[in-house]
């Protein structure tokens, strides 16, 4: 059953991503990708509260979960962002982001088929898990938005404005507000993520996460911290707010 | 009854002709109610733009009617010579293809503008105020009405900006999104950055710095815009903190250099920079615009941009024709 759910809300995210895509080609922005994203996000609650129930905890067990939760979040901080400060063609972005990490989960062997219950667990320790996967959702829609800054910066640089993608994008500065919003409110989610890890029991083998998510931690912190202080060309904070995303996905490989 | 179209346009006759049969909007709803009631006229609506003058009605017969209103506005201009020329006249269909043409804005000087739409629909509001329309002109000009609409969201006759300055609005707010929180520095009071930092205001610009070799000249047009006038010498400060500058002075060589930007990017935070060079020559050096957070469009690339929304309506011409046609004949008008 709960895999059911999690194909089903691979399926209405990709469906969101090609119209939306074709809709972008055709030179209008589609209207409908919200919808189907909104679908893809009950069938996401659905996939978690099945995991839930059979963990009796946050079903953060194993990369399988840890994907599919990810997407969820970064459904969540979308579904939250996009439509209140209208940021067109946010939905066509992230859909292919959230296709990509189910599609992954959904792969052989990724995804425990037998989940077990979760046995002494912790609240620190299911603090940490939440908070921090949550932390990576609003910093993956950080980068989502970092790609659209790339491209239309891209765009008005060469002077290639005749496409449908150029005309439907949000303006350069929204973007980068809205970038630089999710990288505080991501910055904020991982360090209560870091201070509830500190708190939990771990055992010797945490190490390389520990050192891994603290680097990814601090790194986000510094990226904040320049942009305040010195001020960042969009380009750059944008390049990093990417290569951060991308940085931040080793820590899932220490888990 | 018939209903048939008198009038001239930007095309049919030069300005001192056409300010001579200019009608006030003032006027409007008047002069339709005097000429329904010359003899053989039982409605009227009068159209009066800078392009265009011109006169809707529904007549007995066409050629007495045509005599009659020529006779009447040659009294109102009181010109000894015979100006009959530069009018057109339609009847039936024609007429009714020819309104739907106007409200298209496919018989304007800029095609697809959108504001004769507006226009027509002020000036049957006051002719039907005045009592000057009836069953004919009222069905008539409601279904031009329709018909335009059809026209503008069916075909892409009024998509892009075609002039330079429209083309830089875009840009600016495709940059900065809303220009309410936006500076801008206009160097160099020429006609064209005039024009251009006046669309930027239109659409809410929040303030406007003008530097200009003459101090005079750049109060006189600070003044006149709202904004502040800053000393030619002074611009490198005014940039630390502006969004858009547009510079069209008549220096012959770049009066602005990388190392002027450069030197404003740490006080601005690496804050985007949207620079608008329309001079000839040039008075932004080419390699301003590698700066990263700059965005440098000149003459050229926007006269081009221009040039390609034109085009492109260009080609919707034969579209939108085939919609008029279509529509009117699927409507069954008195007097077409």
């Amino acid at each position: 059953m709960d895999r059911w759910f999690l194909i089903a809300a691979t399926l209405l995210a990709a469906i969101g991503a090609v119209w939306g895509m074709v809709a972008v080609h055709r030179g209008h922005r589609s209207r409908l990708t919200v919808f189907w994203m909104i679908a893809a996000f009950i069938c996401q609650l659905g996939f978690l509260s099945v995991r839930g129930q059979l963990r009796a905890a946050c079903p953060l067990v194993g990369m399988g979960e840890i994907l599919a939760f990810l997407a969820w979040s970064l459904t969540l901080f979308y579904l939250l962002v996009g439509p209140a400060y209208r940021i067109s063609l946010l939905g066509v972005f992230t859909a292919p982001v959230v296709v990509l990490f189910q599609g992954i989960a959904l792969f052989p062997n990724i995804l425990e088929q037998n989940p077990q219950r979760v046995l002494g667990g912790n609240p620190w320790h299911e603090t940490h898990s939440a908070v921090s996967v949550l932390a990576y959702g609003a910093l993956a829609l950080a980068a989502v938005a970092g790609v659209m800054f790339l491209v239309l910066d891209r765009q008005l640089k060469e002077q290639h404005l005749k496409s449908g993608l150029f005309r439907n994008l949000p303006p350069i500065r929204e973007l980068l507000t809205s970038l630089e919003r999710l990288l505080w409110l991501g910055g904020g989610l991982l360090t209560v993520g870091i201070i509830a890890g500190f708190l939990m029991p771990h055992g010797n083998d945490a190490m390389g996460h520990l050192i891994a998510a603290v680097t990814v931690w601090l790194s986000y912190l510094f990226l904040i911290g320049i942009k305040q202080m010195r001020g960042l060309t969009g380009r750059r904070l944008s390049l990093s707010a990417v290569a951060l995303f991308f940085l931040s996905l080793i820590v899932f490989a220490f888990v | 009854m018939e209903i048939v179209c008198l009038g001239l346009n930007h095309r049919t006759a030069p300005v001192e002709v056409r300010e001579r049969f200019a009608v006030s909007i003032s006027q409007q709803g008047k002069t339709a109610q005097e000429f329904s009631t010359l003899a053989g006229i039982s409605e009227g609506v009068v159209i009066s733009t800078c392009n265009r003058t011109e006169f809707y009605l529904a007549v007995e017969d066409p050629k007495k009617a045509f005599g009659a209103v020529e006779i009447c506005l040659a009294e109102k201009v009181q010109s000894a010579s015979d100006l009959s020329a530069h009018f057109y006249r339609f009847e039936k269909s024609a007429a009714a293809q020819h309104l739907c043409r106007v409200v298209s804005g496919l018989d304007s000087m800029m095609l697809g503008e959108t504001e004769i739409f507006g226009q027509v629909k002020e000036a049957y509001r006051l002719a039907h105020e005045s009592d000057a329309t009836g069953g004919a002109l009222n069905k008539l000009f409601q279904r031009a009405f329709n018909i335009g609409k059809k026209v503008r969201t069916e075909t892409s006759i009024q998509e892009g900006s075609t002039s330079v300055g429209n083309v830089a609005v875009d840009l600016a707010e495709k940059i900065f999104g809303h220009l309410k929180n936006s500076e801008v520095m206009i160097l160099g009071a020429g006609e064209m950055s005039r024009i251009t930092a006046q669309s930027l205001v239109s659409r809410g610009a929040k303030s406007i710095f003008v530097a200009n070799r003459s101090f005079d000249r750049a109060q006189e047009l600070a003044t006149e815009m709202g904004g502040s006038a800053v000393r030619f010498d002074d611009w490198q400060r005014v940039l630390e903190r502006v969004d858009v500058v547009i510079s069209s002075t008549g220096a012959p060589h770049a009066i602005v250099h990388r190392e002027d930007v450069e030197r404003a990017r740490r006080a601005r935070k690496y804050r985007p920079l949207f620079f608008i060079d329309i001079a000839v020559p040039r008075d932004i050096d080419p390699t301003v615009g590698e700066i990263e957070e700059v965005y440098l469009y000149d003459i050229d690339a926007l006269e081009q941009l221009a040039e390609e929304a034109r085009g492109k309506r260009q080609l919707q011409i034969e579209e939108c024709e085939r919609i008029i046609k279509s529509e009117l004949a699927k409507s069954n008008l008195r007097g077409v």
